[in-house]
Protein backbone atom coordinates (compact mmCIF):
# COMPACT_ATOMS: atom_id res chain seq x y z
CA UNK A 1 0.00 0.00 0.00
CA UNK A 2 1.12 3.80 -0.39
CA UNK A 3 2.03 5.74 2.16
CA UNK A 4 2.68 9.00 0.13
CA UNK A 5 0.96 9.55 -3.04
CA UNK A 6 1.93 12.52 -5.82
CA UNK A 7 1.13 13.47 -9.59
CA UNK A 8 1.87 15.98 -11.74
CA UNK A 9 3.54 18.12 -8.13
CA UNK A 10 4.85 21.50 -9.29
CA UNK A 11 6.05 24.15 -6.73
CA UNK A 12 7.38 27.30 -7.84
CA UNK A 13 9.24 29.48 -5.90
CA UNK A 14 9.89 33.06 -7.43
CA UNK A 15 9.85 32.04 -10.69
CA UNK A 16 11.97 28.92 -10.95
CA UNK A 17 10.24 25.48 -9.95
CA UNK A 18 12.01 23.82 -7.36
CA UNK A 19 9.46 20.93 -8.15
CA UNK A 20 8.56 20.39 -11.56
CA UNK A 21 5.87 18.08 -12.19
CA UNK A 22 7.05 15.39 -9.91
CA UNK A 23 5.34 12.10 -9.92
CA UNK A 24 6.24 9.46 -7.51
CA UNK A 25 4.42 6.76 -4.91
CA UNK A 26 6.48 5.86 -1.47
CA UNK A 27 5.16 2.29 -0.62
CA UNK A 28 3.83 2.09 3.51
CA UNK A 29 6.66 0.78 6.14
CA UNK A 30 9.58 0.82 3.66
CA UNK A 31 12.75 2.88 4.19
CA UNK A 32 13.76 5.25 0.96
CA UNK A 33 16.64 7.35 0.78
CA UNK A 34 16.12 10.56 -0.97
CA UNK A 35 19.01 11.07 -3.10
CA UNK A 36 19.66 14.81 -5.18
CA UNK A 37 22.50 17.37 -5.48
CA UNK A 38 21.83 21.14 -4.04
CA UNK A 39 19.30 22.35 -5.01
CA UNK A 40 17.14 19.15 -6.63
CA UNK A 41 14.18 20.06 -4.84
CA UNK A 42 14.68 17.59 -1.94
CA UNK A 43 13.78 19.38 0.51
CA UNK A 44 10.65 21.22 -1.07
CA UNK A 45 9.05 17.69 -1.65
CA UNK A 46 9.90 16.63 2.13
CA UNK A 47 8.00 19.92 3.29
CA UNK A 48 5.22 19.46 0.83
CA UNK A 49 4.55 16.16 2.25
CA UNK A 50 4.75 17.35 5.80
CA UNK A 51 2.35 19.86 4.93
CA UNK A 52 4.56 23.15 5.85
CA UNK A 53 4.18 24.11 1.80
CA UNK A 54 1.03 24.17 -0.63
CA UNK A 55 1.76 22.93 -4.18
CA UNK A 56 1.52 25.16 -7.08
CA UNK A 57 -0.09 22.89 -9.00
CA UNK A 58 -0.39 18.86 -8.94
CA UNK A 59 -1.93 16.73 -6.32
CA UNK A 60 -0.54 14.89 -3.12
CA UNK A 61 -2.00 12.40 -0.99
CA UNK A 62 -0.58 11.35 2.46
CA UNK A 63 -2.18 8.67 4.49
CA UNK A 64 -5.05 9.37 1.42
CA UNK A 65 -5.77 12.99 2.94
CA UNK A 66 -4.02 16.49 1.80
CA UNK A 67 -1.05 17.43 3.66
CA UNK A 68 -1.44 20.96 3.85
CA UNK A 69 -2.92 22.26 7.34
CA UNK A 70 -3.75 18.77 8.22
CA UNK A 71 -3.75 17.49 11.60
CA UNK A 72 -3.64 13.61 10.98
CA UNK A 73 -0.91 14.21 8.62
CA UNK A 74 1.01 16.47 11.52
CA UNK A 75 -0.21 13.90 14.52
CA UNK A 76 1.08 11.09 12.55
CA UNK A 77 4.37 12.51 11.39
CA UNK A 78 7.11 13.71 12.51
CA UNK A 79 9.76 16.06 9.97
CA UNK A 80 13.51 16.16 11.30
CA UNK A 81 15.53 18.66 9.81
CA UNK A 82 18.40 21.21 10.92
CA UNK A 83 16.13 24.04 11.32
CA UNK A 84 14.03 22.48 14.11
CA UNK A 85 12.06 25.68 16.06
CA UNK A 86 12.58 24.18 19.49
CA UNK A 87 11.41 26.13 22.14
CA UNK A 88 14.24 28.63 23.44
CA UNK A 89 12.63 28.67 26.97
CA UNK A 90 12.54 24.71 27.71
CA UNK A 91 15.37 22.43 28.75
CA UNK A 92 15.98 19.12 26.84
CA UNK A 93 14.48 17.39 29.52
CA UNK A 94 11.42 19.60 29.11
CA UNK A 95 11.31 19.34 25.28
CA UNK A 96 11.10 15.96 25.75
CA UNK A 97 8.16 16.06 28.03
CA UNK A 98 6.74 18.09 25.74
CA UNK A 99 7.33 16.07 22.85
CA UNK A 100 5.75 13.12 24.61
CA UNK A 101 2.38 15.31 24.64
CA UNK A 102 2.52 15.76 20.83
CA UNK A 103 2.90 12.14 19.74
CA UNK A 104 0.61 9.59 21.06
CA UNK A 105 3.45 6.98 20.20
CA UNK A 106 6.17 8.70 21.94
CA UNK A 107 8.60 6.12 23.52
CA UNK A 108 9.93 7.72 26.40
CA UNK A 109 12.34 4.98 27.50
CA UNK A 110 13.72 5.10 24.44
CA UNK A 111 14.48 8.80 24.21
CA UNK A 112 15.89 8.18 27.69
CA UNK A 113 18.10 5.58 27.04
CA UNK A 114 19.28 7.59 23.97
CA UNK A 115 19.74 10.61 25.81
CA UNK A 116 22.38 9.57 28.38
CA UNK A 117 24.26 7.11 25.65
CA UNK A 118 24.96 10.32 23.88
CA UNK A 119 25.80 11.96 26.98
CA UNK A 120 22.71 14.78 27.16
CA UNK A 121 22.39 16.64 30.24
CA UNK A 122 18.79 17.38 31.51
CA UNK A 123 19.39 21.25 31.67
CA UNK A 124 21.17 22.22 28.86
CA UNK A 125 19.20 24.04 26.60
CA UNK A 126 18.95 23.43 22.65
CA UNK A 127 20.34 26.52 21.18
CA UNK A 128 23.45 26.15 23.61
CA UNK A 129 24.36 22.60 21.76
CA UNK A 130 26.44 22.35 18.84
CA UNK A 131 26.02 21.75 15.58
CA UNK A 132 26.34 17.92 15.76
CA UNK A 133 25.01 17.42 19.33
CA UNK A 134 21.88 19.33 17.92
CA UNK A 135 21.32 16.95 15.09
CA UNK A 136 21.94 14.21 17.71
CA UNK A 137 19.10 15.50 19.70
CA UNK A 138 16.78 15.64 16.84
CA UNK A 139 17.51 12.37 16.02
CA UNK A 140 16.11 11.05 19.09
CA UNK A 141 13.19 13.15 18.65
CA UNK A 142 12.79 11.47 15.21
CA UNK A 143 13.23 7.97 16.14
CA UNK A 144 11.73 8.11 20.24
CA UNK A 145 8.06 9.75 18.03
CA UNK A 146 8.11 6.63 16.41
CA UNK A 147 5.25 8.15 14.02
CA UNK A 148 3.88 6.33 11.29
CA UNK A 149 5.60 8.57 8.40
CA UNK A 150 9.30 9.38 9.97
CA UNK A 151 10.96 11.97 7.30
CA UNK A 152 14.74 13.02 7.84
CA UNK A 153 16.23 15.76 5.80
CA UNK A 154 20.20 15.47 5.96
CA UNK A 155 20.14 13.90 9.59
CA UNK A 156 23.67 13.41 9.98
CA UNK A 157 24.81 17.09 9.40
CA UNK A 158 27.92 17.92 11.65
CA UNK A 159 27.69 14.89 13.49
CA UNK A 160 30.99 12.79 13.86
CA UNK A 161 31.22 9.44 12.31
CA UNK A 162 30.84 7.23 15.18
CA UNK A 163 27.21 9.29 15.74
CA UNK A 164 26.37 8.67 12.41
CA UNK A 165 27.20 4.89 12.62
CA UNK A 166 25.22 4.61 15.94
CA UNK A 167 22.32 6.56 14.10
CA UNK A 168 22.09 4.44 11.30
CA UNK A 169 21.97 1.82 14.35
CA UNK A 170 19.65 3.06 16.32
CA UNK A 171 17.65 3.58 13.29
CA UNK A 172 17.36 0.12 11.88
CA UNK A 173 16.88 -1.92 15.20
CA UNK A 174 13.78 0.82 15.82
CA UNK A 175 12.35 0.09 12.26
CA UNK A 176 12.61 -4.08 12.65
CA UNK A 177 10.96 -3.59 15.77
CA UNK A 178 8.69 -0.87 14.93
CA UNK A 179 8.34 -1.17 10.99
CA UNK A 180 7.38 2.40 9.60
CA UNK A 181 7.60 4.27 6.86
CA UNK A 182 10.70 6.39 6.69
CA UNK A 183 11.96 8.86 4.40
CA UNK A 184 16.12 9.90 4.53
CA UNK A 185 17.81 12.63 2.26
CA UNK A 186 21.08 12.29 2.37
CA UNK A 187 24.33 13.15 0.43
CA UNK A 188 26.20 10.37 1.50
CA UNK A 189 24.35 7.28 -0.22
CA UNK A 190 27.48 5.13 0.62
CA UNK A 191 26.36 5.58 3.82
CA UNK A 192 23.13 5.02 3.96
CA UNK A 193 22.69 2.04 1.19
CA UNK A 194 22.60 -0.90 3.62
CA UNK A 195 19.71 0.37 5.08
CA UNK A 196 18.18 1.59 2.20
CA UNK A 197 14.90 -0.84 0.98
CA UNK A 198 13.80 1.75 -2.13
CA UNK A 199 16.02 4.96 -3.85
CA UNK A 200 14.07 8.04 -4.95
CA UNK A 201 17.07 10.14 -7.11
CA UNK A 202 15.45 13.35 -7.87
CA UNK A 203 17.21 15.93 -11.02
CA UNK A 204 15.97 19.39 -11.39
CA UNK A 205 12.39 19.14 -9.48
CA UNK A 206 11.65 15.55 -11.06
CA UNK A 207 11.49 11.94 -10.36
CA UNK A 208 14.94 10.54 -12.16
CA UNK A 209 14.77 6.72 -10.58
CA UNK A 210 13.03 5.22 -7.75
CA UNK A 211 14.08 1.67 -7.46
CA UNK A 212 14.79 -0.68 -5.24
CA UNK A 213 18.21 -0.24 -3.55
CA UNK A 214 19.33 -3.79 -5.17
CA UNK A 215 18.87 -3.19 -8.70
CA UNK A 216 20.40 0.19 -8.48
CA UNK A 217 23.73 -1.59 -7.74
CA UNK A 218 23.43 -3.64 -11.11
CA UNK A 219 22.12 -0.26 -12.79
CA UNK A 220 25.71 0.70 -14.23
CA UNK A 221 28.75 -1.17 -15.66
CA UNK A 222 32.02 0.54 -16.05
CA UNK A 223 34.32 -0.30 -19.14
CA UNK A 224 37.87 0.20 -18.84
CA UNK A 225 40.16 -0.65 -21.88
CA UNK A 226 42.21 1.08 -25.24
CA UNK A 227 39.69 4.24 -26.48
CA UNK A 228 38.74 2.81 -29.87
CA UNK A 229 37.77 -0.81 -28.46
CA UNK A 230 35.84 0.52 -25.78
CA UNK A 231 34.21 2.57 -27.81
CA UNK A 232 33.34 -0.37 -30.09
CA UNK A 233 32.06 -2.19 -27.37
CA UNK A 234 29.89 0.88 -26.15
CA UNK A 235 28.06 2.06 -28.99
CA UNK A 236 24.55 2.01 -29.10
CA UNK A 237 24.43 2.04 -25.92
CA UNK A 238 23.33 4.38 -22.54
CA UNK A 239 25.93 6.41 -21.31
CA UNK A 240 26.08 7.47 -18.13
CA UNK A 241 29.68 8.71 -18.17
CA UNK A 242 32.70 9.04 -19.48
CA UNK A 243 36.84 10.05 -18.91
CA UNK A 244 39.41 10.09 -21.02
CA UNK A 245 42.39 8.96 -18.81
CA UNK A 246 46.01 8.75 -19.76
CA UNK A 247 47.57 6.54 -23.05
CA UNK A 248 44.94 6.30 -24.87
CA UNK A 249 42.87 4.52 -22.11
CA UNK A 250 39.54 5.74 -21.83
CA UNK A 251 36.75 4.75 -19.24
CA UNK A 252 33.14 4.59 -19.56
CA UNK A 253 29.78 3.87 -17.76
CA UNK A 254 26.93 2.66 -19.44
CA UNK A 255 24.05 0.49 -18.70
CA UNK A 256 23.72 -2.48 -18.15
CA UNK A 257 22.13 -4.68 -20.31
CA UNK A 258 24.85 -6.76 -21.41
CA UNK A 259 24.50 -10.54 -21.24
CA UNK A 260 26.94 -12.43 -19.22
CA UNK A 261 28.27 -13.86 -22.26
CA UNK A 262 29.03 -10.35 -23.95
CA UNK A 263 30.93 -9.27 -20.68
CA UNK A 264 32.98 -12.31 -20.75
CA UNK A 265 33.56 -11.70 -24.87
CA UNK A 266 34.37 -8.04 -23.93
CA UNK A 267 37.25 -8.76 -21.06
CA UNK A 268 38.68 -11.78 -23.91
CA UNK A 269 38.83 -8.37 -26.04
CA UNK A 270 40.94 -6.82 -23.61
CA UNK A 271 38.37 -4.64 -21.80
CA UNK A 272 38.25 -4.46 -17.54
CA UNK A 273 34.87 -4.76 -16.19
CA UNK A 274 34.08 -2.96 -13.23
CA UNK A 275 31.15 -2.67 -10.48
CA UNK A 276 29.94 0.68 -10.57
CA UNK A 277 29.19 1.87 -6.77
CA UNK A 278 25.42 3.13 -6.43
CA UNK A 279 26.73 6.60 -4.76
CA UNK A 280 28.51 7.03 -8.20
CA UNK A 281 25.72 5.95 -10.34
CA UNK A 282 23.93 8.99 -8.49
CA UNK A 283 26.73 11.02 -8.74
CA UNK A 284 26.74 10.48 -12.63
CA UNK A 285 22.94 10.76 -13.34
CA UNK A 286 22.25 13.54 -11.45
CA UNK A 287 25.38 15.52 -13.35
CA UNK A 288 24.70 17.92 -15.98
CA UNK A 289 27.71 16.78 -18.20
CA UNK A 290 28.97 13.65 -19.30
CA UNK A 291 32.50 14.44 -18.01
CA UNK A 292 31.93 16.09 -14.91
CA UNK A 293 34.43 18.73 -13.36
CA UNK A 294 36.92 18.07 -15.90
CA UNK A 295 34.87 19.32 -18.78
CA UNK A 296 35.15 23.02 -16.80
CA UNK A 297 38.60 22.34 -17.32
CA UNK A 298 39.13 21.06 -20.68
CA UNK A 299 39.19 23.98 -23.12
CA UNK A 300 40.42 22.13 -25.86
CA UNK B 1 32.08 -12.74 8.71
CA UNK B 2 31.72 -8.92 7.25
CA UNK B 3 30.10 -7.95 4.18
CA UNK B 4 32.04 -6.64 1.71
CA UNK B 5 29.93 -3.85 1.50
CA UNK B 6 31.38 -2.11 -1.59
CA UNK B 7 32.39 -5.24 -3.46
CA UNK B 8 31.17 -6.54 -6.54
CA UNK B 9 28.61 -8.63 -5.41
CA UNK B 10 24.86 -7.66 -4.33
CA UNK B 11 24.25 -7.67 -0.77
CA UNK B 12 21.72 -10.53 -0.95
CA UNK B 13 23.78 -12.78 -3.00
CA UNK B 14 26.62 -12.25 -0.10
CA UNK B 15 23.62 -13.07 2.24
CA UNK B 16 22.66 -15.79 0.69
CA UNK B 17 26.32 -16.93 0.40
CA UNK B 18 26.59 -16.30 3.56
CA UNK B 19 24.01 -18.97 4.85
CA UNK B 20 24.90 -21.44 2.05
CA UNK B 21 28.45 -21.43 4.22
CA UNK B 22 26.39 -21.60 7.33
CA UNK B 23 24.85 -25.05 5.90
CA UNK B 24 27.62 -26.32 4.73
CA UNK B 25 29.83 -25.87 8.17
CA UNK B 26 27.24 -28.08 9.66
CA UNK B 27 25.62 -24.51 11.43
CA UNK B 28 22.50 -25.59 10.62
CA UNK B 29 20.85 -29.08 10.17
CA UNK B 30 18.42 -30.29 7.47
CA UNK B 31 14.55 -29.52 9.17
CA UNK B 32 16.39 -26.66 11.12
CA UNK B 33 15.06 -23.12 11.41
CA UNK B 34 17.32 -20.55 10.09
CA UNK B 35 17.60 -16.72 10.84
CA UNK B 36 14.48 -14.81 10.10
CA UNK B 37 14.92 -11.54 7.70
CA UNK B 38 14.73 -9.18 11.03
CA UNK B 39 18.03 -11.43 12.60
CA UNK B 40 19.67 -11.40 9.27
CA UNK B 41 18.72 -7.67 9.28
CA UNK B 42 20.31 -7.00 13.04
CA UNK B 43 23.56 -9.73 12.53
CA UNK B 44 24.36 -7.02 9.22
CA UNK B 45 23.03 -4.01 9.82
CA UNK B 46 20.79 -4.49 6.38
CA UNK B 47 17.53 -3.74 5.56
CA UNK B 48 15.45 -6.61 6.04
CA UNK B 49 13.78 -6.45 2.29
CA UNK B 50 17.14 -7.36 1.27
CA UNK B 51 17.69 -9.74 4.09
CA UNK B 52 14.83 -11.40 2.53
CA UNK B 53 15.83 -11.29 -0.83
CA UNK B 54 18.80 -13.55 0.08
CA UNK B 55 16.71 -16.15 1.98
CA UNK B 56 14.15 -15.84 -0.94
CA UNK B 57 17.03 -17.04 -3.49
CA UNK B 58 17.81 -20.17 -1.37
CA UNK B 59 13.89 -20.60 -1.42
CA UNK B 60 13.71 -20.72 -5.07
CA UNK B 61 16.24 -23.16 -5.04
CA UNK B 62 15.12 -25.35 -2.97
CA UNK B 63 18.02 -25.35 -0.60
CA UNK B 64 15.49 -23.90 2.27
CA UNK B 65 11.82 -24.26 2.35
CA UNK B 66 8.76 -22.02 3.86
CA UNK B 67 6.44 -22.64 6.35
CA UNK B 68 3.34 -20.16 6.28
CA UNK B 69 3.94 -18.36 9.59
CA UNK B 70 7.14 -20.34 11.26
CA UNK B 71 9.91 -19.17 8.86
CA UNK B 72 12.32 -20.86 6.52
CA UNK B 73 13.92 -24.62 7.04
CA UNK B 74 16.75 -26.26 5.91
CA UNK B 75 15.74 -28.88 3.44
CA UNK B 76 17.24 -32.27 3.78
CA UNK B 77 19.44 -32.31 0.70
CA UNK B 78 20.88 -28.83 1.47
CA UNK B 79 23.90 -29.94 1.74
CA UNK B 80 24.19 -31.51 -1.67
CA UNK B 81 22.71 -28.89 -3.74
CA UNK B 82 24.50 -26.30 -2.43
CA UNK B 83 28.05 -28.52 -3.19
CA UNK B 84 26.76 -29.18 -6.90
CA UNK B 85 25.73 -25.53 -7.25
CA UNK B 86 28.90 -24.28 -5.94
CA UNK B 87 31.32 -27.09 -8.32
CA UNK B 88 29.02 -25.80 -11.42
CA UNK B 89 28.64 -22.39 -11.20
CA UNK B 90 31.41 -20.67 -8.46
CA UNK B 91 34.35 -23.08 -9.44
CA UNK B 92 33.79 -23.34 -13.19
CA UNK B 93 33.69 -18.94 -12.80
CA UNK B 94 37.04 -18.82 -11.23
CA UNK B 95 38.40 -21.83 -13.64
CA UNK B 96 37.54 -19.53 -16.20
CA UNK B 97 39.31 -16.23 -14.67
CA UNK B 98 42.43 -18.41 -13.99
CA UNK B 99 42.33 -19.63 -17.76
CA UNK B 100 41.83 -15.90 -19.32
CA UNK B 101 44.73 -14.69 -16.83
CA UNK B 102 46.97 -17.18 -17.83
CA UNK B 103 46.00 -16.63 -21.87
CA UNK B 104 47.14 -13.27 -21.33
CA UNK B 105 50.61 -14.05 -19.53
CA UNK B 106 51.61 -16.73 -22.41
CA UNK B 107 51.14 -19.13 -19.79
CA UNK B 108 50.92 -22.78 -21.65
CA UNK B 109 48.38 -25.20 -20.48
CA UNK B 110 50.77 -27.88 -18.99
CA UNK B 111 52.49 -24.73 -16.96
CA UNK B 112 48.92 -23.95 -15.89
CA UNK B 113 48.37 -27.23 -14.65
CA UNK B 114 51.86 -27.97 -13.28
CA UNK B 115 50.83 -24.49 -11.16
CA UNK B 116 48.11 -26.27 -9.61
CA UNK B 117 49.38 -29.33 -8.79
CA UNK B 118 52.08 -27.61 -7.05
CA UNK B 119 50.02 -26.31 -4.81
CA UNK B 120 48.21 -29.32 -4.26
CA UNK B 121 51.77 -31.03 -3.30
CA UNK B 122 52.15 -27.84 -1.09
CA UNK B 123 48.90 -28.82 1.01
CA UNK B 124 49.39 -32.27 0.95
CA UNK B 125 53.09 -31.74 2.74
CA UNK B 126 51.42 -29.27 5.41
Amino acid sequence: MSMIECRGLTKVFGGTKALNNFTCEINENTITGLIGRNGAGKTTLLKIIAGYHQQTSGEIKVFSEEPFNNLTVSANMIFVHDQLNLPTALNLQEILDVMAGFYKNWDRELAHRLFDYFSFHPMQYYNGLSKGMKSTFNMILGLAARTPLTIFDEPTTGMDAAVRKDFYRALLKDYIAYPRTIILSSHHLDEIEDLLEDILVVKQGQELLHMPIAELREYAIGLEGKNALVKEWTKDREIIFSKNGAFDQSYVVVRNDFSESELYQAELAGIEILPVSSSDVCVYLTSKTKGGIDDVFNKG
Amino acid sequence: MTLHLDGTKPIYIQISEWLENEILDGNFESDQKIYSQYQLADIFNINPATAAKGLNILAEEQILYKKRGLGMFVESNAKDLILSKRKNQTLKRLVQEIVMEAQRLNVSKQELIEMINAIKLGEERE
